[in-house]
């Protein structure tokens, strides 16, 4: 990875005969070549802004992850209700004694009014259930949009026309009405409105819901990219030597679409957050008592917090303002690192 | 290169123009449906690249392809490596007919007849690496040579004068002529007896290009391979091909040696042709003047070609007859064996200065009437 990168090395630059040593070895690793990957990634570690956006991402990641660790060194979870289990911190309304909803060594960072839950850790088990649900619909739309994106481009003619048509067709629903609308509808598909929604169920709905509208432009972008690479000679050469179509898609057209596919791909991933926590805003995403980065939005504006506990605010607001302009910029330098030539 | 480097036996004798035919082309048609009409969207014409084409080519012989551009030649070259379904004629290897054999037929004849691309910096996957790219032709087909892919690339990379350490580099990391020369590296992968050159040289610098031409000789001549080389340059094509076609507008107007087509020209196009070949003669050097011939225009919409003979309205010499009667491909009195011209009112075997030059663009007409006289002080 050191050494320089030697291009015009044709034909002149080893020539070993007898001697194999240490000094072939050095040679046989100078030679090797860099791959497009690998140029990106150098690309990438010298865009500083990019880095340090990759280190934030990483470390929401990580909260989330780790979230029940964290939660048990912290010796708290986001589920118990400190109003039955400290009464003596709040007021007869449900409000913390304490100014700020209660912050202080005991509670990081305070105590949400009502209900009295710990808000640090409903704040991390938020971010992690945002963050899955995120990460799953994202996953899901990589796949459909490199499935339909890709046979689209690469087939072409009818399978093109249709796929184009549906892709038209969806991308005419009004996305955020679609949602709150179809909710309720993919819910009672699978519970009975009479009983107990479980969480997972809405958490399920969530992902695909969100899916069903998501993968289009990814779709569009990728059948792009297919048809430009269809038309270049060295599919030409894969065809000419017998290739089987599998074995061109996945040969020879997948490993040019990664570029685009990773940038949009990071474009995507805030967008599912923040779509996934107005829908929960709005009360139809993920509801109590399951903790929600969106949900902790819709608790903050009710009217008891609102009045008494304005800092609530403060910590999911400053939490997912920083990771989506993170993830943006982290999407930016991405796209930078991967093709230097298009000017921003 | 090293001098002991071992090249695999050539399989057959080449035989040049005597041998048995390898490739067989007759009738070849090759017809693009253009689509238009609203609202509802119909064939509404056809452009007819490739229209009744007829090429032998027999065992490890150069076959010379040229022609303007648009004048179907790149077609044909894909038609034979069947990278395009003819809409007429037949296509035999070797006795096989494979005009419309699909892959799993042309599996036992793909690694047989390959192909070299023209643009180096399109036919070369840019996310694989160079023994990745080599190697992949040996995968499909299941070729596992003695002493592994790796091995055999390697030599492969000596044969066509890179170096074998290049192996895990990536095609970002080479120039235009060493691309190409990976480009046929993998086209002699498969050990071919035939390899279509779709102007393998033309997207290169000069000095490239005679390297290139020189290693694609080598590899004609020491593995016996036979090559269908379509090219515009003529210069080229008369150093590396025995035998030589000229295209126009879809169809073979000439065809016959190197020394026919060169020297002995019939048809009016390729007398056109020859003389737009720009030479450098020293002033001193009175070798016999060449004749100029200067045609105007361009060639026509191949949608719909003009009846009759396809040159005739670029043709000095047409008259109504060419208009109305197709001439037919054959040795016309005067010609050698095995060169055929399609014209009704051939040229002189000769490229020769005639009496006076024909030019047929009116304003290089002009132009030229006006140099003898002191006209050009109006101009400037």
């Amino acid at each position: 990875m050191t050494s320089p990168i030697d291009i015009e090395g044709g034909g002149t630059s080893v020539v070993v005969d007898g001697e194999p040593g240490p000094e072939t070895k050095g040679e046989a690793v100078k030679l090797d070549g860099r791959s497009p990957g690998q140029l990106m990634w150098l690309r990438f570690r010298r865009d500083r802004t990019g880095v340090i956006s990759a280190y934030v991402v990483g470390f929401f990641f990580l909260v989330g992850l780790l979230a029940p660790l964290i939660a048990k060194l912290y010796g708290k979870n986001p589920y118990t209700v400190y109003a039955d289990e400290r009464p003596d911190l709040f007021d007869s309304a449900g409000v913390p004694v304490q100014p700020n909803g209660g912050i202080g060594g005991d509670f990081w960072f305070g105590l949400e009014p009502g209900n009295g839950y710990d808000v640090f850790t409903k704040l991390i088990y938020g971010i992690r259930t945002s963050l899955m649900i995120s990460v799953a619909v994202t996953v899901a739309v990589v796949v459909t949009g490199i499935l339909l994106g890709v046979a689209a481009g690469y087939l072409g003619g009818r399978t093109d026309y249709f796929i184009g048509r549906v892709i038209d067709f969806l991308l005419a629903f009004p996305a955020q009405l679609f949602f709150i609308a179809s909710m309720p509808v993919v819910v009672s598909l699978f519970v009975s409105p009479r009983d107990e929604t479980p969480t997972y169920v809405r958490v399920v709905a969530l992902i695909l819901v969100q899916w069903f509208l998501g993968w289009m432009g990814l779709g569009r972008i990728l059948r792009g990219t297919a048809l430009a690479l269809r038309e270049r000679e060295f599919i030409e050469a894969a065809k000419v030597s017998g290739a089987s179509p599998w074995r061109i898609i996945r040969k020879e057209i997948l490993p040019n679409i990664v570029t685009p596919l990773l940038v949009q791909a990071t474009y995507l991933l805030p967008n599912f957050v923040t779509a996934e926590a107005g829908l929960s805003f709005l009360g139809v995403g993920i509801v109590e008592p399951t903790p929600d980065w969106g949900q902790m939005f819709s608790k903050a504006s009710t009217q008891l917090v609102m009045q008494n506990d304005i800092t609530y605010m403060f910590f999911p607001g400053v939490s997912m303002i920083i990771f989506v302009v993170a993830f943006n910029l982290l999407g930016d330098s991405v796209r930078d690192a991967f093709d230097p030539k298009t000017a921003r | 290169m090293k001098e002991d480097l071992v090249l695999p036996a050539p399989r057959e004798k080449s035989a040049g123009a005597d041998g048995e035919p390898l490739l067989e082309v007759s009738g070849l048609v090759k017809h693009f449906p253009v689509k238009g009409g609203f609202p509802i969207r119909r064939t509404v014409g056809a452009v007819q690249a490739v229209d009744g084409v007829d090429i032998t080519v027999h065992a490890g012989e150069s076959f010379g392809l040229v022609g303007e551009s648009g004048c179907g030649k790149s077609t044909t070259g894909r038609l034979i490596a069947r990278l395009l379904e003819p809409t007429g004629g037949t296509i035999t290897y070797r006795g096989q007919d494979i005009s419309h054999a699909n892959r799993k037929q042309l599996a036992p004849i793909r690694s047989e007849i390959q192909m070299i691309f023209q643009d180096p910096y399109s036919s070369l996957n840019p996310r694989q690496t160079v023994g990745k790219i080599i190697s992949g032709p040996m995968e499909i087909n299941g070729i596992n040579p003695e002493g592994g892919r790796e091995k055999r690339v390697r030599e492969l990379l000596e044969i066509v004068g890179l170096n074998p350490e290049h192996y895990n580099r990536f095609p970002h990391e080479f120039s235009g002529g060493q691309r190409q020369r990976i480009g046929v590296a993998r086209a002699l992968a498969l050990e071919p007896k035939l390899i279509v050159a779709d102007e393998p040289v033309s997207a290169l610098d000069v000095s490239i290009q005679a390297q290139v031409v020189n290693l694609l000789q080598k590899v004609q001549r020491e593995l016996g391979i036979a090559f269908v080389f379509i090219a515009h340059d003529l210069a080229v094509v008369r150093h590396f091909s025995q035998r030589v076609a000229v295209m126009y507008l879809g169809k073979i107007i000439e065809v016959g040696d190197r020394e026919s087509i060169y020297t002995r020209p019939r048809h009016p196009y390729t007398h056109a042709l020859l003389s737009a070949v720009p030479e450098v003669n020293l002033a001193t050097d009175d070798a016999t003047a060449r004749e100029r011939i200067r045609l105007a225009g361009d060639v026509p919409s191949p949608i719909s070609p003009p009846s009759g003979c396809r040159f005739r309205t670029r043709c000095w010499k047409a008259q109504d007859k060419c208009a109305t009667e197709e001439p037919p491909l054959v040795q016309i009195s005067g010609n050698r064996e095995g060169h055929l011209t399609a014209c009704h009112f051939p040229e002189e075997p000769t490229t020769e200065a005639r009496d006076e030059d024909i030019v047929l663009d009116p304003a290089l007409a002009a132009l030229e009437e006006g140099t003898p006289g002191p006209e050009p002080a109006q101009e400037a």
